[in-house]
């Protein structure tokens, strides 16, 4: 299993008393395979993704990331775990403004100090279908442009399961298809597990497991 | 509506903390100038009345003939307004003693200026008029030493006088060349009758005038036009005591300080602007979108910084005035009387620093808000016109305006300016020329490649930050070394155990025998100055005497205090002659290798003036204007000059000694001594108040520039975390990148700091400029330290934060 979570629970200060965000939260997902997380607005759905990235800490429970306990890392050690096994999709691209196209792609193999970031940043960015957009800047590109860069950087990252956050969700129904698309196939060729949050019920259908949240629960 | 909704948009922004940095940046402006200009306001009042008093009148004319009676009866001036007096040393006697004293004999106006404090056998009392014909007023000291009672006689030449009061206070005390002896004060009809003043006697005519400005410009100007050479005018603007010019220098102190404080404050308030300005784009494109028109919106926003500018007066003000008493009472003891309240001035001054601010830093960034498309509200990426130069420019103006508005001399605004600008593009374009071009990525591999990289790809933003480091560690810098070189000028020119007594009129044959005197009672001996009256003549115009008796020493050796600014110094191998000081050098017009005429009461001699001095008159040391090379003046007869400290526990050896030396002239010097020391050291406490505050004013605006470099930085942060660099990565990286920022300015800011300094030095304190080695060393330092330590301050902030957290901001 490359995640699994037990009685995972997130509570944050609302006034004198706690709000609870997500509660029990128990699933797993198999390496390769594809997770779809949906639910109405304010269910949990990014709250639950930021903690199975480990960008965020649960208030109890368990994460197993490939084999690791996120909840027992600090935050250096899960930028470490973030930067050798995650990939990230987010539904605002969240591309760095003052990089160019490849320099944003070339991002995560500069983090890990990788050989020849150049040249793999190009690959995926042609794979992406955006060679000739390598040296704009991302105020220069479209907002699906925007988020293929973002499926490229992803990638680029040579993880081991990869995070999208409402990936369609800023773009029309016809980017929206092309960029979802381009998300699987690459997916398929890096055998990553994907775990998306969405809305999209098209989206969602293409997943290998779907789970939907009510109120920070799971929903049978 | 738009006043409503103004105070709404008021009231959220002072409760959400976004105007915090703004509002106590002006509030900080504020306090420091009203507090600075409120005291100086009423310390210049205080000061003009007194110097008025000490000079005796608005305007004095000093001659060594009285010859300008007719110029002045051609004026028709009432008698009212004008005072005539002779001042001359003569040697008093009482049935038992003599002494030499200071005599001044005043006419029926005297005094024209304040009142003269006296006691007789009743006791003390006040009085504006001149002695009765017929009696005298003494020195205390001087009744003592002549072992004198009030209705004794004393004789004064041919005339004899009945003792008719001793003098403890006398408002033109400042006013004569005669004033190391004891006083004596006669009235001016009586002068005739002692047969003392003859043809070639020494005397001074001072003549006083007070009135209109109108009346006392016009007496001035006639008094320029008949006045022959070695007449002196003085006015009240040239009070040159050694307590006004401490006065006056801690004044050019505190304005400074505040000057730079402002000019501080005012970089914080235009980044704090930006930032306002950068928050407030969605706000303004949602108002567009609901209907509200250009107008509109700009008015909501006049309002909303008119709100700004009322909280911050009555703030600031109140603050200000709470400064200013502060330093009031570090210095009444000094004052007194109270002191008179303040003029408009200060307010006034106050007003137009906030309209400057506002117009120069905060109102270009609202008008740059203003053009913002409404489509904004449909897509987040729309952002100002990235065309920041108009707005730069804007507020350079309004920097130069400041400088103009504190300094009042176009000049030196002009100077500081182009000093700073040049400065800060040096260092800007040194970082462009260093770092090059930048190159494909983020370099996030390792922290030196990505702060280096940093550097390369914000030269922007980075450029603005050094201009802001810039400015805020090169003014601190100025405002330290400027109060340390004047404190320790005040210092220097009063050390610990300084001369408090001086001894004059010391013969030959009492030199020896007083120096072993002085020896016994374990008083540290001090040089013994040759002194003899002299005239000096220009050697190929004899007739052209400059009409004046100096007193000449001659020694080999240049005295402390004294600078040769032209010409050298007495050397073995040549032929020497006369050093002369820079004041007579350009009052009688006399120059480097003039040949001249020493007259002498024992013969004349022929010499060239050698070298001329800057003396430093505040020095508590003998100082002379004429100073010989001794192969001149040996065979010379001459009395001695010296002075001496006596500490507190022997101070009845100065009576012993005029005891034992009946002809030698003691006077002390303690009382002005204690009186500079303690206001140099009130003053010391306010300089450090505003050396405090300038520091206060340079931290906000170093912080302010780095908390508007992480705004952009906080987004990039959190992508580089999310996507796997450590908080380590990012941490060291920020502090390498702030720390070469930090030496940069630092540097930069040094550069500027001894410019400044140099300027202030020969320009504002009128003092010989130094070289300050510990400037270079603090600068980059400051820079280093300050810098850095913000930036780990805002880093550790950023760590704090997940970076879901801060993806969500």
């Amino acid at each position: 299993m490359i995640l699994i979570t037990k009685n995972l629970r997130k509570e944050v200060p609302s006034g004198e008393t706690n709000l609870v965000i997500l509660d029990d939260i128990n699933f797993s997902l198999e390496e390769g395979k594809s997770l779809a997380i949906t639910g109405p607005s304010g269910s949990g759905k990014s709250t639950l993704l930021g903690l199975l990235a480990g960008l965020d800490t649960a208030t109890s429970g368990e994460i197993l990331l490939d084999g690791i306990k996120i909840n027992l890392l600090n935050e250096e050690e899960r930028a470490i775990l973030r930067k050798d096994k995650v990939g990230f999709v987010f539904q605002s691209f969240e591309l760095l403004p003052s990089l160019t196209a490849l320099e944003n792609v070339m991002l995560p193999s500069e983090l890990k100090s990788e050989n020849d970031p150049q040249q793999r940043g190009e690959y995926f960015l042609d794979r992406v279908g955006l060679t000739d957009r390598k040296n704009h800047y991302p105020n220069q590109l479209s907002g699906g442009e925007q988020q293929r860069v973002a499926i490229a950087r992803a990638f680029a990252c040579s993880a081991k399961i990869l995070f999208a956050d409402e990936p369609t969700g800023n773009l029309d129904p016809r980017n929206g298809k092309l960029v979802s698309d381009l998300l699987f196939e690459v997916n398929s060729e890096t055998d990553n597990a994907l775990v998306i949050v969405t809305h999209d019920q098209d989206l969602a259908s293409q997943c290998d497991k779907k789970i939907e949240l009510k109120l920070g629960k799971i929903v049978d | 509506m738009l006043a409503t909704l103004s105070i709404k948009l008021f009231i959220r922004e002072i409760r959400s903390g976004y105007l915090t940095s703004m509002l106590l940046s002006l509030v900080l402006a504020v306090t420091i100038v009203s507090g600075i200009s409120l005291f100086t306001d009423r310390l210049e009042k205080v000061l003009s009345s007194e110097t008025k008093e000490f000079l005796g009148g608005d305007l004095k004319f000093e001659s060594n003939e009285d010859a300008i009676k007719d110029s002045l009866k051609i004026l028709n001036l009432d008698k009212s307004k004008t005072s005539e007096m002779a001042v001359f040393a003569s040697v008093i006697f009482s049935e038992e003693e003599m002494q030499l004293s200071s005599i001044k004999a005043v006419d029926n106006s005297y005094p024209l200026i304040g009142e003269l404090e006296l006691q007789n056998k009743s006791g003390t009392y006040k009085t504006k008029q001149n002695p009765d014909q017929g009696t005298l007023w003494i020195d205390e000291r001087l009744k003592n030493l002549l072992s004198l009672e009030y209705g004794d006689n004393i004789y004064l030449g041919d005339a004899t006088f009945v003792l008719a009061a001793s003098i403890i206070y006398e408002p033109d005390r400042g006013s004569t060349n005669f004033a190391f002896a004891p006083k004596t004060i006669m009235n001016i009809s009586d002068l005739a009758a002692t047969n003392i003043i003859q043809p070639g006697s020494r005397v001074e005519y001072n003549y006083l005038f007070t009135g209109s400005e109108e009346e006392i410009s016009l007496i001035r100007e006639t008094l320029e036009e008949n006045k022959n050479q070695g007449d002196d005018i003085e006015s009240l603007s040239s009070d040159s005591s050694a307590l006004g010019r401490t006065i006056d220098r801690s004044e050019n102190f505190f304005l400074l300080g505040g000057l730079i404080a402002v000019l501080l404050s005012a970089c914080t308030i235009g980044i704090s602007s930006q930032r306002f300005a950068r928050r407030h784009i969605s706000y303004v494109a949602i108002l567009k979108t609901l209907g509200m028109n250009q107008f509109q919106i700009r008015g909501l926003y006049l309002l909303l910084f008119f709100y700004t500018t009322l909280l911050t007066l009555f703030l600031g003000l109140s603050f200000g005035w709470v400064l200013q008493s502060n330093f009031i009472s570090l210095m009444d003891s000094y004052f007194p009387t109270e002191l008179p309240p303040p003029s408009f001035y200060p307010l006034l001054i106050t007003c137009l620093t906030v309209l400057i601010c506002q117009f120069g830093f905060i109102y270009p960034h609202i008008s740059k808000l203003l053009d913002i498309s409404p489509m904004r509200v449909l897509k987040n990426d729309i952002t100002f016109n990235q065309n920041t130069l108009p707005i730069f420019i804007m507020g350079l103006f309004a920097f130069l305006f400041l400088l103009y508005v504190y300094t009042n001399q176009i000049a030196l605004s002009l100077i500081i300016f182009t000093g700073v600008i040049f400065f800060s593009f040096i260092g800007i374009g040194s970082i462009y020329l260093l770092l090059g071009k930048k190159k494909l990525g983020l370099g996030a591999q390792d922290a030196v490649s990505l702060a280096l990289s940093e550097l390369r790809r914000r030269k922007l933003s980075n450029s603005f930050q050094i201009f802001a480091f810039t400015v805020a560690i090169g003014l601190s810098l100025i405002t330290f070394s400027a109060s340390k070189n004047l404190l320790g000028s005040w210092q220097d020119s009063i050390p610990d155990n300084s001369p408090n007594n001086f001894a004059i009129n010391i013969t030959k044959e009492d030199k020896d025998s007083m120096e072993l005197f002085l020896y016994e009672k374990e008083i540290e001996i001090n040089l013994f100055y040759p002194v003899a009256n002299a005239q000096i003549l220009r050697k190929n115009n004899e007739e052209n005497i400059i009409d004046r008796n100096f007193n000449i020493t001659w020694l080999e050796d240049l005295p402390e205090q004294n600078e040769v600014v032209k010409g050298i110094w007495f050397q073995n191998d040549t032929k020497n002659g006369i050093s002369i000081s820079d004041e007579i050098s350009e009052r009688y017009d006399l120059n480097l290798n003039d040949e001249v005429i020493i007259q002498m009461e024992d013969g004349s001699l022929e010499t060239y003036i050698q070298s001329i001095r800057a003396v430093d008159w505040e020095s508590f040391s003998p100082n002379f204007f004429v100073i010989g090379h001794p192969s001149l003046f040996e065979e010379r007869s001459s009395t001695y000059i010296t002075s001496f400290y006596i500490p507190k526990s022997k101070q009845k050896v100065a009576a012993e000694l005029m005891r034992e030396f009946r002809t030698v002239s003691v006077f002390s010097v303690e009382e002005l001594i204690k009186q500079v020391r303690d206001i140099v050291n009130q003053v010391t406490k306010a300089l450090n108040s505003i050396l405090l505050l300038t520091c206060l004013s340079a931290l906000f605006l170093a912080f302010s520039a780095l908390q508007d470099g992480f705004d952009q930085r906080r987004h990039q942060s959190a992508i580089l975390r999310t996507l796997g660099a450590t908080g380590k990565l990012v941490k060291t990286s920020s502090l390498i990148e702030f720390s070469i920022l930090g030496v940069v300015s630092g540097l930069l800011g040094s550069m500027i700091a001894h410019t400044g300094v140099y300027f202030i030095e020969t320009k504002v304190f009128q003092t010989i400029p130094g070289f300050y080695p510990e400037i270079w060393v603090m600068g980059p330092i400051i820079g280093i330290v300050i810098v850095s330590g913000l930036c780990l301050y805002l880093v550790n902030g950023l760590m704090k934060q997940s970076p879901k957290e801060l993806l969500s901001q």
